[in-house]
């Protein structure tokens, strides 16, 4: 509190009495009132009954655990492994997306700061960022297009002779994949070229120049400089994948649910509030301590990320 | 060292297939005339699923609403995420860092996260205190959006405060102006271009919001909801009309600016008098981001145009006719097929040798190209293959 004053004061002596009450104002309502307040709320939603608007203030109106005890188990007491398995699988397939990416992107983000000069770079760049430009649900669209029944890897795969009948790709999830691994491609690159550009490449002639070979420049000298940027790309890659909703909405099979799908359910179907605040409570809970973990296990602080 | 770049070389070109692969695909299947969006098997070139796109009531309702959304997005959005890059600058560091992790936490929070914790917070206050019309789709989209909006503005002016020299306030004070005329006068005109650059990236990310709108966007819809409803419930590939004028708009707004980087860096570089493209004044003013702007619009409108005369109805006519033919076809060979079988069953003890038939049927249909009833024959057909045969060959002899 003394620190925020003394800010304050600083802020006041250098930018002027406008200035400083406009920045302490705003960041305040942004924090407090965007922030902190609908979260605080939704946990709070999250632990009530989900009545009819004239029940609500009366006395059945109090605090249960109810909508957290239907996520883990059935009304019969059993383990409700549908949601837990929903969940699980969510959380895996976003790993999975998040390697893929690092795999694809590491090589792009060193060819950015290490190999490519001039006209190509920038060209590498706008290449990068125009396909990011268009809108998620068109580019989800695209994989549907491509993907489909007589979509044109169905169509050249036959043509070839790989296969005889069409490939349900959908069904396999496979458009969903690579929808994923499409959408978020930019969040890694980024990061990752940032990290990367900060290595002198001399480090690496000089590696070279001592015989190493390619994969242990790389693995001794770029990806220790790396790190902070494919941890932080990773855990925006990891944090949408987990939460993304249009691509599992267009490209998932009709029998393989995302758990945003599930909450997406429970508000907009089932009109179950309370219900979909829990389920919405275990996702980012599930989410923040996963990425949490992660951190801790390559030490990385959560303030590298954006950077 | 140079295997390693010709590896370089094919691994980009790979990559770089694989982001634009899906997207030159969608557009192809824009000027297809099948009614699933598809490159094979190719019908017509037509321009019908642009008039389609924009005889969209539901999607022309929802750009509307996501403009007004867009311009209350970016209205508070960019001072919040300036208020917020500022205080970040004037924070001791242990604070400062507490302050950017909770600030940057909205961007990593799951978007569906904050779409329901917005309409459960201002769902409780308008009950708790009868404030009904702040729940409405408009207010609650702007937001739940600007609660993670704002930080990508931030992260913008971050990057700008980085590089403004503070020294310039405090000479600024020296020479006896007051802090809020620095400000006025210095920081802000300096973080200018930042606000530009914010602004745009704020409605951009506004306007393509898909997580957290869906949610707090109530009973209305925006431009994106109603794309993704639209493609839930069924593909047209009006869609990739859509995805045409989004990619032409990107590459004109990417070229343009590609011009205007160009010309800066060169009379910044003061390679402007070194340049031939720069010395010569044609190629100057060809060269002048206006201008390139210009010949691109120029070249859009004078393909849209010639592209909205284009008429494909003669070729979807006859595509159509086509497959009715095939039908047709395929009905008949049916048709002769069940009344073969039928036959086959009374017919097949009395013939004497049903391969006889067969040619003999085949041999019939041949010289007799303008019999105008294919089935007519067949009656009289001595054997069941006879009667198939002709049944199949007869529409196409007579074509």
């Amino acid at each position: 509190m003394k620190q925020l004053k003394l800010a304050y004061d600083t802020m006041l002596a250098k930018h002027g009495m406008g200035a400083a009450l406009f920045v302490a104002i705003a960041v305040t309502l942004w924090v407090v009132v965007f922030i902190t307040l609908p979260q605080l709320s939704m946990l709070d939603y999250s632990f009530r009954f989900n009545l009819p608007a004239d029940q609500i203030g009366t006395e059945a109106d109090h605090y249960t655990l109810d909508q957290y005890r239907s996520f883990f188990f059935n009304n019969d007491g059993s383990v409700n492994t549908l949601d837990l398995m929903i969940l699980l699988r969510t959380i895996v397939a976003a790993v999975i997306v998040t390697l893929i990416d690092v795999l694809i992107c590491y090589p792009i983000a060193y060819i950015l700061a290490h190999g490519a000069k001039g006209v190509a770079a920038r060209l590498m760049v706008i290449g990068l960022i125009i396909p990011y430009w268009i809108n998620e649900i068109l580019r989800a669209f695209a994989f549907r297009v491509l993907f489909g029944a007589t979509g044109v890897v169905n169509t050249v795969g036959m043509q070839i002779g790989l296969w005889d009948v069409p490939v349900d790709f959908i069904r396999a999830d496979v458009a969903l994949y690579f929808g994923l691994s499409y959408a978020y491609i930019l969040l890694m690159i980024f990061p990752m070229y940032n990290a990367i550009e900060a290595l002198d490449h001399t480090q690496v002639e000089a590696a070279r120049d001592m015989g190493a070979p390619l994969w242990r420049v790389h693995w001794r000298v770029v990806l220790p400089i790396a790190k902070p940027g494919i941890v932080s790309g990773a855990t925006m890659v990891f944090m949408l994948t987990a939460g993304a909703l249009a691509a599992p909405q267009i490209l998932g099979g009709p029998s393989s649910l995302w758990f945003t799908q599930v909450i997406y359910q429970w508000f907009n179907e089932s009109s179950n509030w309370p219900r979909g605040s829990a389920y919405a409570v275990v996702l980012l809970f599930t989410c923040i301590s996963f990425v949490l973990l992660t951190m801790r296990v390559f030490k990385v602080s959560v303030g590298e990320i954006g950077k | 060292m140079n295997r390693n770049t010709l590896f370089g070389g094919a691994y980009a070109v790979a990559f770089f297939s694989f982001l634009f692969g899906p997207l030159v695909i969608m557009v192809i299947t824009a000027f297809n005339s099948s009614k699933f969006p598809r490159v094979v098997p190719w019908e017509c070139f037509t321009t019908g699923w642009f008039g389609e796109l924009f005889g969209n009531q539901r999607l022309m309702d929802g750009l509307l609403n996501s403009v007004i959304i867009g311009a209350g997005v970016v209205a508070l959005a960019v001072p919040i995420g300036l208020a917020g890059a500022l205080a970040l600058s004037e924070l001791p560091s242990k604070l400062r860092a507490t302050l950017y992790t909770v600030l940057i936490l909205p961007i990593l929070i799951p978007g569906v996260v904050l779409g329901i914790s917005t309409i459960v917070l201002w769902g409780q206050i308008s009950r708790g205190f009868g404030a009904g019309g702040l729940y409405n789709g408009y207010f609650l989209t702007i937001v739940g959006q600007i609660t993670f909006i704002s930080a990508y503005a931030m992260l913008v002016f971050i990057a700008r405060l980085q590089r403004f020299d503070a020294t310039q306030t405090e000479a600024a004070l020296d020479l006896g102006a007051t802090p809020g005329q620095a400000f006025r006068k210095i920081l802000l005109p300096f973080m200018a271009p930042a606000i530009g650059s914010a602004a745009f990236i704020t409605l951009l990310a506004s306007f393509e919001n898909y997580n957290t709108t869906v949610f707090t966007v109530l009973s209305e819809s925006t431009f994106t909801t109603a794309l993704a409803s639209k493609v839930r419930h069924g593909t047209d590939p009006s869609l990739s009309a859509l995805a045409v004028i989004i990619i032409t708009i990107t590459l004109v707004g990417a070229l343009t600016n590609e011009a205007y980087q160009r010309r800066k860096e060169a009379e910044m570089g003061g390679r402007a008098s070194r340049s031939p493209l720069y010395a010569n004044p044609v190629t100057r003013a060809l060269t002048h981001p206006g201008v390139v702007f210009a010949i691109l619009v120029g070249i859009i409108a004078v393909v849209s145009f010639a592209g909205s005369r284009h008429d494909s109805s003669m070729c979807e006519a006859a595509v159509l006719q086509e497959k009715l033919d095939r039908q047709e076809e395929l009905r008949a060979a049916q048709k002769a097929r069940i009344e073969a079988e039928q036959k086959q069953q009374s017919t097949l003890p009395k013939s004497n040798s049903a391969f006889g038939g067969a040619f003999g049927g085949l041999g019939g249909a041949t010289p007799a190209p303008e019999s105008a009833e294919p089935a007519a024959p067949k009656p009289e057909s001595p054997s069941a293959f006879g009667g198939a045969f002709g049944g199949i060959t007869a529409p196409k002899l007579e074509e």
